[in-house]
């Protein structure tokens, strides 16, 4: 469902942050990224986003091209998508149901199913009883437990995850994790992002490595440091 | 394409912008009431002396003093006068006649005429009228060089001056309305930028949530709109109510003035106030989407 071939990105001041990468994502799989900082990780999910658009090469999401992509297509593409950052980026003037909610308000999807929808995804992440909190009334772990239901409530095929445990600590980490392999489990294919050496070595899941921008390695049970 | 239901939200969010931004959105809408309410005078004195112009236009003739003709060389000179296109009417009007409206002109004043009566010196003429008020200098042209005719006179300076009037209004008028419009325009689309600003945070996270721009720009479409129609309603009511009792007061101190009577000027006025008011405050805010919103 997802395939790169000979992706290159170059940004405007010169700097390559990737090489001719070539992977290929089944739908359901589960997808550790690893690397060094600096190594391109972020600048993946970019491109997957139609944040960036890459350099050469095909970025190939369900047969369409989205290099291609005309302007007023993204929005589409990024519907297809869910995205959590190791920043949460909530509103923080906004409960937590009315940030979950508003990624549904922006789809258009009828109140009446916002409501029932945005209730399930908040028993989903275990926060039903935290809906009416505001973001700074909350633990980094529930913060994330937010982005993560906003991400989900549209249901989209794909998943992408850039160190979503970045800002948390080890047992909350946990938390995370778990949901999203509970998320995987029905079917959404997931992009991690991660430096949490200890989660990638535990699960065993296929690993993608970066440095300095090439595809590196690619294992289908792999661990942090190959 | 957008669903009708969405605008409820897009309403929603502009009416919490423009609370939240209570001082901007009092400046613009002050801005906006402002500007459109010099535009508003301007156009009530232009209406106003254009209802001038055109009676004392109406009432413009052409004055042709005669030679001394015999009866045929009068009826000749008519006939040439009434096939001058543009003349409407042509009346004779003999030196007696000239003589008693100059006595009844002079009223009580008439001693210092006492004495040139049996030799009078004003002439025969005719007066000449035309369809139109601007073919009035035409007229004359012709009638100068007719034989027979000794000399014309017509309101020149009176229809000159008008026109020139008319002319430096025009050029008065639209100089200030651009000027005007642009500020307008400026702190609409200024209001609109810090619009954005307080919200490019949210802004992000919609780009991420799959957002189209349009479902971005919407709010600010309408914060802007609802700024301009709120200024030209401000203005139009206080313009329409202030001419309202000048009028009242006016038609009492100057009872022939050809005043231009509120009703259905000022119904007029309000409309075209309102719609210039919803053009600026969309065009504001599309001015500052533009540049501050179009990835
Ligand atoms: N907008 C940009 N303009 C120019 N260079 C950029 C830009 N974004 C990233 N880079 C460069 O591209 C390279 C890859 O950056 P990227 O953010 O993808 O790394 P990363 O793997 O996500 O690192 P980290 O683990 O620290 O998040 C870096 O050298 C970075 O300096
Ligand atoms: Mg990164």
């Amino acid at each position: 469902m997802l395939e790169l071939s000979n992706v290159t990105k170059a940004y405007p001041n010169g700097s390559v942050a990737l090489n001719q990468v070539n992977m290929s994502v089944e739908r359901g799989e589960f997808v550790f990224v690893v690397g060094a900082s600096g190594a391109g990780k972020t600048t993946l999910t970019k491109l997957l986003l139609r944040e960036e658009k890459p350099t050469s090469g095909k970025i190939t999401i369900n047969g369409k091209n989205i290099a291609k992509l005309r302007p007023h297509e993204v929005p589409y593409l990024r519907r297809s998508m869910g995205v959590v950052f190791q920043d949460f980026r909530l509103m923080p003037t906004w409960t937590v149901e009315e940030n979950v909610a508003f990624a549904m308000v922006v789809v258009e999807t009828a109140p009446r199913l916002i409501r029932r929808r945005v209730a399930e995804v908040l028993e989903l992440v275990g926060l039903t009883n935290k809906h009416a909190q505001l973001p700074s009334q909350l633990s980094g772990g529930e913060q994330q437990r937010v982005a993560l239901a906003r991400a989900i409530v549209n249901k989209p095929m794909l998943l992408l995850a850039d160190e979503p445990t970045g800002n948390l600590d080890p047992e909350t980490s946990w938390g995370i994790v778990k949901l999203l392999l509970d998320i995987n489990s029905t079917g959404t294919t997931m992009l991690m992002v991660t430096h949490a050496k200890q989660i990638v070595d535990t699960l065993r899941k296929r690993v993608v490595e970066l440095e300095s921008g090439c595809l590196t390695r690619d294992e289908r049970c792999g661990i942090y440091h190959g | 394409m957008v669903k009708p239901r969405t605008f409820g939200y897009f309403f929603e969010s502009a009416g919490k912008s423009l609370l939240r931004n209570s001082w901007m959105t009092l400046a613009s809408i002050s801005t906006v009431a402002v500007s459109l309410l010099v535009l508003g005078i301007f156009l009530v004195v232009a209406a106003n002396i254009n209802a001038v112009a055109a009676n004392v236009e109406g009432q413009l003739q052409v004055t042709a003093h005669l030679a001394t003709l015999s009866a045929a060389e009068r009826g000749r000179l008519e006939a040439e006068i009434k096939a001058i296109p543009g003349v409407t009417d042509v009346r004779f009007v003999p030196q007696s006649e000239a003589w008693q409206r100059l006595l009844e002109w002079y009223g009580d004043n008439q001693d210092f005429l006492a004495g040139w009566e049996e030799e009078n010196p004003l002439r025969d003429s005719f007066e000449i009228r035309a369809d139109v008020s601007h073919r009035v200098p035409e007229v004359a042209a012709a009638v100068t060089v007719l034989a027979g005719v000794e000399e014309v006179l017509w309101g020149r300076e009176i229809v000159e001056q008008l026109l020139a009037i008319t002319r430096m209004m025009r050029l008065v008028g639209i100089g200030l309305m651009v000027a005007l419009a642009l500020a307008a325009l400026f702190i609409i689309a200024n209001t609109i930028r810090m619009a954005i600003f307080a919200r490019r945070r949210e802004i992000g996270i919609m780009r991420y949530i799959g957002a189209t721009n349009w479902f971005i720009r919407w709010p600010f479409v309408i914060e802007g709109l609802v700024l301009g129609l709120l200024g030209g309603m401000m203005a139009a009511s206080v313009l329409a109510w202030g001419y309202y009792l000048a009028v009242r007061a006016l038609v009492q101190a100057i009872p022939f003035w050809p005043w231009v009577q509120p009703w259905p000027f000022l119904q007029q006025l309000a409309l075209l106030l309102l719609s210039i008011g919803v053009v600026i405050g969309i065009l504001g805010s599309g001015l500052s989407l533009r540049r501050y919103l179009d990835a």
